[in-house]
């Protein structure tokens, strides 16, 4: 639901939450150099290279919007309904140990979900979780001040408590949310009630707590230096951690991240697909295991902005989509790792069940094209190679986040091959802050270069393409439609995404809008961003990484050895 | 001496007060405060927050109200972690603390020696061996040094001899959540103080061989010599100590620059100083945290300006006079 560690990954809080599991994806390339399976030893102190510090981790509040916060801490110490997991391929939501079993959905007159608690579950005080955390967690995030996302929490109309074991979540009338797997988790956790109902929960939370609810605990907080996390002797999972003391030891960068790793200093990195790392990984790395996988909720588009001359042409936008070869632009990124094909669905991999995963396979490099579109549309080539209509050159601007050696390379790319085509770009990279602050939100750019990130296996894209989300005085100029699409097609197919609550008929909408999207062209897709995971030889269990709980997620299962 | 000090310290504070205004005006300019709410539905945050943060005030009336609130040590919260920016800086500068005040005594003692030396012994094997590795020293930026650092000196050394671990460590002031004085913070402190060191070694020892060549070539030394006094006591009791004079001033200069001038040296080793401090808030766009650094910078090197004024004054009465 939330969490941008990264500033590129900004935009992720965006997405609206969870879904119901489901269907038939295709597996995306997946490497990993070993699997360790040898006898995990009890005890030691395993240090994880951390290339980012939370601000805060108050989860539901504005600060706290971090991917790193959330790996290290929330995954490992806040209880949650459900649990996105992988199996066979495909990554669905299953019940965390938290429940007795699935909760119950019934959506006559309205949606009702009915969660049972497993009455063994309990805080780290021995306090058992009941449906009374449920209710102040739902009441915190609607009622309180300076929230992160209320996405789907808002559509809430009560919280029922008929017993410590039941929570009755009702929907208001006409607000079906069928993300609903996603909240009472996701990026948020839920939260003790009996610790934090009588305080200011956001003191009490932000520079971190000491409760927990999952298979470890926070044993300390050095800012700028470390988190430590220790077990937690009241956990009540199958499996309990065999790690006396995981510590996140902050480093400046991914490259020094890398150093640390290559030098020892820490056992695990989780190191950004830069293009020095995918170098230094393709490079070899002793006494490493690496594991990469583009089977991700992350991916990287040209966001071209609909309303913005010339642009707001369909068919140049066309016209700039078989300029360019994306294949050969993902192969220069990531062949290295294995990944060379572009994405064809503007949505992430793990949400595949639900795309039409060719939308885009049409858009290939194809100049003849390219001129049949413009020279169509008025354009001419000039003496100069580049197309004009009406004396004004077929000139665009690119815009990114300054400093981004994978984008930096990425637009001079783009650059070169729109040139071949007959179209100038030119590049303004800006900081990530006043990019997505300022400049995206305000519609000052042609096409910006961004990623989306999903925290949620959820394929809902209405917040991002509905006309009613364009920035407007309507939505206090707070709407997320950045792109300024506006297609009347497509808004319905999007609507119903967001409420349908047979996933059947939810995917079916979905995979009839991706085909739109493509036709109108209202964004490209270009690669699916790979997670990378490298852990020493010491490190054994079986270490994987989770698109939407991060490369920790199974912590409690890994050990060391000494 | 008392009237010097304080004519200066009166300088320093305009200097000050202009610098704050400056880097406050500056901050401003550069960066909204309320950029942070630009998508936020609720119109009345922005309006709320605009005038909790004074922002409908003219520029002056906002830097009055900073600048009176900062003194009584109220330095505000950050933007990105809502900590109070007093401690913040006041735990980075800890850090930082830890590289200057070694760093700066063995400069300081590593300059002086070679300076000597090249200075009495002028156009030995030693000299030319140390004013060519000082060139090295100088030319060689903090970033390649470190990199190299920790790759000959902590990474492979550990393989060609044949040790368990590393025998210098590069991420942070400790290994995993210590937080004690002991070896392993001492091996961790080894290589960015040795990056730090390299090029004010390299510069303070030129400035000190030159001074000391001034002052043996001096009249007074000159005089001494023919007056038979052992050439040992000429060096060490007539030249040496004015010839220290020049280095005070370069010293203090440096000195006050380092604590907001480490920036790569922090990065590399990632030790959150100072230095990354600025970065980091730079990257968010966190003025308070901004406003406060810049102000904190400015005054350590107006301070460090100071001591040297005042050192020189007292090191050489004629100053003082003037």
């Amino acid at each position: 639901m939330k969490r941008k560690l990264r500033p590129t990954r900004l935009l992720a809080a965006l997405l609206a939450l969870g879904l119901i599991a489901a269907a038939c994806s295709s597996s995306s390339e997946t490497s990993t150099t070993a699997t360790t399976q040898v006898n995990v030893p009890q005890g030691g102190s395993l240090v994880i290279g951390a290339e980012q510090e939370p601000d805060c981790v108050d989860w539901i509040s504005s600060c706290a919007g971090s991917s790193w916060g959330y790996w290290m801490l929330n995954v490992q110490t806040m209880p949650r309904a459900y649990d996105a997991v992988k199996t066979d391929g495909e990554y669905a939501y299953a019940p965390n140990e938290l429940l007795a079993g699935e909760a119950q959905v019934t959506t006559s007159p309205q949606q009702v979900v009915t969660y049972k608690l497993n009455p063994n579950a309990v805080w780290s005080d021995g306090t058992a979780i009941t449906s009374a955390d449920f209710k102040y967690t739902w009441e915190q995030i609607t009622t309180g001040t300076d929230i992160y996302d209320a996405t789907g929490y808002k559509n809430i109309e009560s919280v029922g408590t008929p017993d410590p074991q039941t929570a009755v979540v009702t929907f208001a009338a006409g607000k079906n949310y069928a993300a609903w797997k996603g909240l009472f988790g996701g990026g948020y956790g839920i939260m003790p009630s009996h610790i934090l109902a009588s305080v200011d929960r956001d003191a009490a939370m932000k520079d971190g707590y000491t409760w927990s609810g999952g298979p470890f605990m926070l044993k300390s907080w050095t800012k700028t230096d470390n988190i430590t996390l220790v077990p937690n002797p009241k956990w009540y999972g199958k499996n309990k951690a065999h790690l006396n003391e995981v510590i996140f030891k902050f480093t400046a960068d991914t490259a020094a991240e890398f150093k640390a790793f290559t030098g020892n200093e820490v056992k695990m990195i989780y190191p950004q697909p830069q293009l020095d790392a995918v170098d230094q990984i393709a490079a070899g790395l002793p006494d490493a295991n690496s594991a990469y996988t583009a089977d991700t909720g992350n991916f990287e588009a040209l966001w071209l902005n609909n309303a913005a001359a010339p642009l707001d042409d369909v068919k140049v936008r066309q016209a700039v989509a078989y300029s360019i070869d994306r294949d050969a632009i993902v192969n220069q990124l990531f062949g290295k790792l294995g990944v060379t094909k572009a994405l064809q669905v503007i949505n992430a991999p793990i949400v595949n069940a639900y795309s039409d995963t060719q939308a885009f396979a049409g858009y290939t490099k194809d100049l003849s094209k390219v001129d049949e579109l413009l020279t169509g549309d008025g354009w001419a080539k000039g003496a100069d190679g580049i197309y004009a209509k009406d004396g004004k050159p077929l000139a665009i601007t690119i815009k990114s986040t300054a400093g981004n050696k994978r984008r930096e390379l990425t637009e001079q790319v783009l650059q070169k091959q729109l040139a071949d085509a007959g179209i100038t770009l030119t590049i303004a990279n800006t900081k990530a802050g006043d990019l997505f602050g300022k400049v995206l939100p305000a519609g000052d750019f042609q096409i910006g270069l961004y990623a989306q990130v999903l925290t949620s296996i959820d394929p809902g894209r209405c917040n991002i393409f509905c006309s009613e989300n364009i920035p407007s005085a309507a939505n206090t100029n707070s709407g997320q439609n950045w792109t300024r699409t506006n297609v009347s097609s497509l808004d319905p197919l999007l609507a119903q995404v967001d409420t349908e609550l047979d996933d059947q008929a939810r995917a079916a909408a979905n995979k009839q809008a991706d085909p739109i999207t493509a036709e109108q062209m209202v964004t490209l897709p270009l690669d699916p961003l790979p997670n990378i995971l490298l852990w020493s030889k010491t490190v054994v269990g079986p270490v994987s990484d989770n698109a939407i709980l991060g490369p920790f997620w199974n912590l409690a299962d890994i050990g060391i050895q000494s | 001496m008392a009237s010097f000090i304080i004519r200066r310290l009166l300088y320093s504070l305009i200097v000050l007060l202009v610098a704050s205004f400056v880097a406050f005006a500056g901050v401003r300019a550069a960066f909204d405060p309320l950029a942070k709410f630009a998508t936020v539905k609720d119109q009345e945050v922005k309006h709320r927050e605009t005038v909790r943060l004074g922002l409908d005030k003219p520029i002056y009336i906002q830097y009055k109200n900073f600048i009176v609130k900062f003194v009584q040590g109220d330095w505000g919260t950050s933007d990105s972690t809502r900590e109070s920016v007093a401690s913040m800086i006041q735990r980075s500068m800890g850090k930082t603390l830890q590289l200057i005040i070694p760093g700066i005594i063995i400069s300081l003692v590593a300059a002086i020696g070679l300076g000597v030396y090249s200075a009495v012994k002028q156009y030995s094997v030693g000299d030319y061996v140390f004013t060519t590795a000082s060139f090295v020293g100088i030319a060689m930026p903090p970033f390649w040094f470190g990199l190299l650092a920790i790759e000959f000196l902590a990474i492979r050394s550990k393989d060609l001899l044949g040790l368990k671990q590393n025998p210098f460590y590069f991420v942070g002031l400790h290994s995993g959540n210590g937080n004690s004085i002991d070896a392993d913070y001492a091996r961790h402190l080894v290589l960015p103080v040795l990056t730090l060191t390299v090029q004010l070694i390299a510069g303070w020892s030129r400035f000190q061989r030159a001074a000391m060549l001034d002052v043996l070539s001096a009249d007074y030394v000159r005089t001494a010599k023919a007056k038979g006094v052992p050439r040992r006591r000429v060096i060490m009791h007539h030249a040496f100590r004015n010839a220290l004079i020049p280095l005070v001033t370069v010293v203090a200069l440096d000195a006050g620059a380092l604590f907001g001038g480490l920036i790569i040296t922090e990065q590399i080793f990632s030790i959150a100083g100072m230095g990354r401090l600025f970065v980091g808030s730079l990257t968010n766009g966190d003025a308070p945290v901004l406003a406060a650094w810049t102000i904190v910078a400015a005054s350590f090197v107006i301070i460090f300006n100071l001591f040297a004024d005042v050192a020189y004054g007292v090191l050489d009465p004629r100053v003082r006079l003037s």
